[in-house]
C-alpha cells in the first residue's frame, strides 16, 4: 500500500540562546542594568537620590536577573526539546516561581537583618509588583527571543534554498547527453539540431536565472515542455508525457524551477532505466483555494539503481515550498512497487498588479 | 577492429558511427539498445571491442562488462558515459578504458588504441570506488559456447560440486563460473547459505523439514530439486537459516 509521506515537521527548533555562554551573561548585566535604570527613573521623586535609589535597584535587579540565567543554562536543552509554545510556558513559569522566590528571600532578608528600611511596600503588595514587572519583562523577552530566532531561522533557510537550488540545477550529465545528441544531430538533422540548440539554451537561460519566488504556471509549464522536447530526442519513443492540466489556472503564481525538476526526477529514475519506456503523467487541479500538482512516473521493480539524486531535489522543493508557503503547503510522495508520484499542494494566488 | 557500439539512446549510437566509419581503421559490427542485446549479439558477431553505455535500462553498461567474460574470447570493453559521479578517478586508477559524452573523435581513437578486457575484479573495483551499487540482475551461464542469461529472481539455489558451481532455476541448470563465496557476497540479501556447498534463494523455501536422523533439509516451492541435491542444512548454518526464514515478508 502506498503510504503518503508528510513534509517532515521542524518545529521543534530552538529559541533560547545559551544562557551559559559569556557573551549571554553580559547582555544579561547589561540588560538588567538598564532596566534598573528605567525602573529607577519612573519612580524617581525625590531629587538627590537618584544614585542610591539605582543602586538598589540594580542590586536587586541583578539579584533576579542572573540567577534567572543560570536557570536557563541549566534548563536549556531539555525546554529546546518541548517545542515552541511548551517551551514559553515552562521557561515562563520557572522564572515566574524563581523571580518570587528570590522576591520573598529579599523582603525577609532586608526586614530581618536591614538597618534601616530598604523596601517601603507591605509585604504582598512587594510581592505583587515584583511579580508585575518580572512577567512583563520575561515575556517581553522571550518574545524578542522567539521572533529573532524565527528571523535567524527564516535567514538559514533562505540560504539553504538557495545553495540546493543551485546544486538542483540541471543535472550536468543531462547537459552533456543533450549536447551529445546535438553533436549527433548536427549531420543527420541539422534543422532538429538548430531547434535542440535553442531549446536547450532557453532551458539553460530559466536555470541559470536562479529560482524565482514566483513565477506563473503559465510559464514554469513552458519550461518544463522544453525540457521534454531535449529529453524526448534522446529517448525517442520510451518518453511519453500526458499533460493533464486544463483544470489549472495559468495565472496561479509557483516557485519557479519546481515543475521542470520534478520531470527531470520522473525522468531519470523512472523512464530512463525502464526498457520500453513509459508514461510520466502530469496532472493538476484547482481544490478551494489550494493547487494541486502532481507528477507521477512508472518505475522499473527490477532496476536496483535508487539513488540519492531524487531525494536531493525533492528536499529542495520542500524547502522552497516551506519558504514560500511556510504550513500552508505540502509535498508528499507515494510510492508503490511500480508507480512513484510526487504531489504539490499549495495555495493558490494570482500576483497582484 | 571489429566494434559493437552499445547504447539505449539511437542518436547517440549515430554519433559514435558517424565518428567511426570517418577512419576506415574500424568496422561497426552491429549495435546493441540494451545490454541484453549487446550479449546476444557479442555471442555471434564475435566483436573486438565494446563500446557500453553504463546507465542503461536493464542490464547496466558495468553488469554486461561482467557477462562479457563469460565469452568464450571475451572482447575488450570501452565505457562511454555522461557522468562525472560515475568517478572518474576510478577508471583512470583502474587504467579502464572510457570516453566522455559528448564523445570527441580524439578520445575515441586513444580509448579505442587502449582498450583491453576487464576482468571481474576490475569491474567491482571500479563500482566500489564509484559508488555504484553493482549487484547483477542476472546469472550468466555459457550453455553450448552460448551465453545465456539468468534473472537472479528465477534462480531457486546455487550449488557447488568439486570444481564447478552449478545454478538450478525455474527453466532448468546450468555451470557457471562464479563461486559460492563470491555469489554469497553479491547476493547475500536474497540468498542464504544452508551448506558448504549450497546457497538458497530465501523466497524459494517452502518449509524446513526434520528428518528421523535428525537432519534438517529444505523443501522448495514448486518442484522439489532434483535427488541428488538433497538440501540439508548444516547444524552451523541453521540458526541463520531459522533467522532468516522469520524475518521474510510473505
Amino acid at each position: 500500500m502506498p503510504e503518503p509521506t508528510e513534509t517532515p515537521n521542524k518545529d521543534s527548533q530552538v529559541y533560547l540562546p545559551d544562557f551559559c555562554a559569556a557573551s549571554s551573561i553580559l547582555v544579561t548585566i547589561l540588560v538588567a542594568e538598564l532596566i534598573a535604570i528605567l525602573l529607577t527613573l519612573a519612580a524617581h521623586t525625590q531629587p538627590g537620590t537618584f544614585l542610591t535609589e539605582l543602586s538598589k535597584m540594580s542590586m536587586y535587579v541583578l539579584w533576579l536577573a542572573l540567577p534567572s540565567a543560570a536557570v536557563l543554562c541549566r534548563a536549556h536543552t531539555w525546554i529546546e526539546k518541548l517545542g515552541p509554545v511548551r517551551a514559553f510556558v515552562m521557561s515562563f513559569a520557572m522564572l515566574e516561581v524563581l523571580c518570587l522566590l528570590l522576591a520573598e528571600a529579599t523582603f525577609q532578608v532586608t526586614t530581618r537583618y536591614g538597618a534601616a528600611t530598604v523596601i517601603n511596600d507591605s509585604h504582598s503588595l512587594f510581592l505583587l509588583r515584583t511579580f508585575a514587572i518580572s512577567s512583563i519583562i520575561i515575556a517581553l523577552a522571550m518574545r524578542y527571543l522567539y521572533i529573532s530566532s524565527e528571523w535567524r531561522r527564516s535567514v538559514v533557510l533562505e540560504a539553504q534554498a538557495r545553495i540546493s537550488a543551485l546544486q538542483a540545477l540541471i543535472r550536468p550529465h543531462f547537459l552533456f547527453n543533450s549536447m551529445n545528441t546535438i553533436a549527433s544531430l548536427t549531420r543527420s538533422d541539422p534543422a532538429r539540431a538548430e531547434e535542440a540548440v535553442e531549446d536547450l539554451a532557453d532551458l539553460l537561460r530559466a536555470n541559470l536565472g536562479g529560482p524565482k519566488d514566483h513565477t506563473t504556471l503559465k510559464e514554469e509549464l513552458e519550461v518544463a515542455a522544453i525540457y521534454q522536447r531535449i529529453e524526448k530526442l534522446r529517448l525517442g519513443d520510451r518518453l511519453r508525457v500526458r499533460w493533464d492540466i486544463q483544470d489549472l489556472p495559468m495565472r496561479a503564481l509557483i516557485p519557479s524551477l519546481t515543475i521542470q525538476p520534478l520531470l527531470e526526477n520522473a525522468i531519470y529514475h523512472g523512464i530512463e532505466l525502464l526498457p520500453d519506456g513509459g508514461e510520466v503523467v502530469v496532472s493538476g487541479s484547482r481544490i478551494g483555494d489550494q493547487l494541486h500538482i502532481k507528477i507521477s512516473n512508472p518505475v522499473s521493480s527490477t532496476a536496483i539503481s535508487k539513488k540519492d539524486g531524487n531525494k536531493m531535489a525533492l528536499a529542495n522543493i520542500r524547502q522552497r515550498f516551506e519558504l514560500a508557503y511556510g504550513k500552508r503547503a505540502t509535498v508528499r510522495l507515494e510510492e508503490t512497487d511500480d508507480l512513484f508520484s510526487v504531489q504539490i499542494i499549495f495555495p493558490y494566488a494570482e500576483r497582484s498588479e | 577492429m571489429k566494434i559493437l557500439i552499445v547504447d539505449d539512446e539511437a542518436l547517440a549510437r549515430d554519433r559514435l558511427r558517424q565518428l567511426l566509419e570517418e577512419s576506415n581503421e574500424h568496422v561497426v559490427v552491429g549495435d546493441a539498445a540494451n545490454g541484453q542485446q549487446a550479449l546476444a549479439m557479442s555471442n555471434t558477431l564475435h566483436p573486438d571491442v565494446v563500446l557500453l553505455d553504463i546507465r542503461m535500462p536493464g542490464i547496466s553498461g558495468l553488469e554486461t562488462a561482467q557477462h562479457l567474460n563469460a565469452l568464450e574470447k571475451p572482447p575488450a570493453v570501452v565505457f562511454t558515459t555522461a557522468y562525472e559521479e560515475y568517478a572518474i578517478d576510478a577508471f583512470d586508477s583502474q587504467a579502464v578504458g572510457y570516453i566522455l559524452k559528448p564523445v570527441r573523435r580524439e578520445r575515441l581513437a586513444q580509448a579505442l588504441e587502449r582498450a583491453r578486457c576487464l576482468n571481474r575484479a576490475t569491474i567491482m573495483a571500479v563500482a566500489e570506488q564509484s559508488g555504484i551499487e553493482n549487484r547483477r540482475s542476472h546469472i550468466c551461464a555459457r550453455v553450448r559456447g552460448e551465453l545465456r542469461l539468468i534473472p537472479v529472481e528465477d534462480v531457486r539455489y546455487f550449488h557447488a560440486d568439486q570444481k564447478y558451481t552449478r545454478v538450478c532455476y525455474a527453466g532448468g541448470e546450468h555451470l557457471i563460473d562464479d563461486s559460492l563465496k563470491q555469489l554469497e557476497q553479491e547476493f547475500g540479501d536474497d540468498f542464504v547459505r544452508i551448506h558448504r556447498s549450497a546457497l538458497v534463494a530465501v523466497s524459494q523455501i517452502a518449509a524446513l523439514k526434520k528428518a528421523d536422523d535428525g537432519e534438517v533439509s529444505i523443501s522448495l516451492r514448486g518442484d522439489g530439486p532434483p535427488e541428488e541435491d538433497r538440501l540439508t542444512i548444516s547444524r552451523r548454518h541453521l540458526a541463520e537459516v531459522r533467522r532468516r526464514l522469520k524475518g521474510r515478508s510473505d
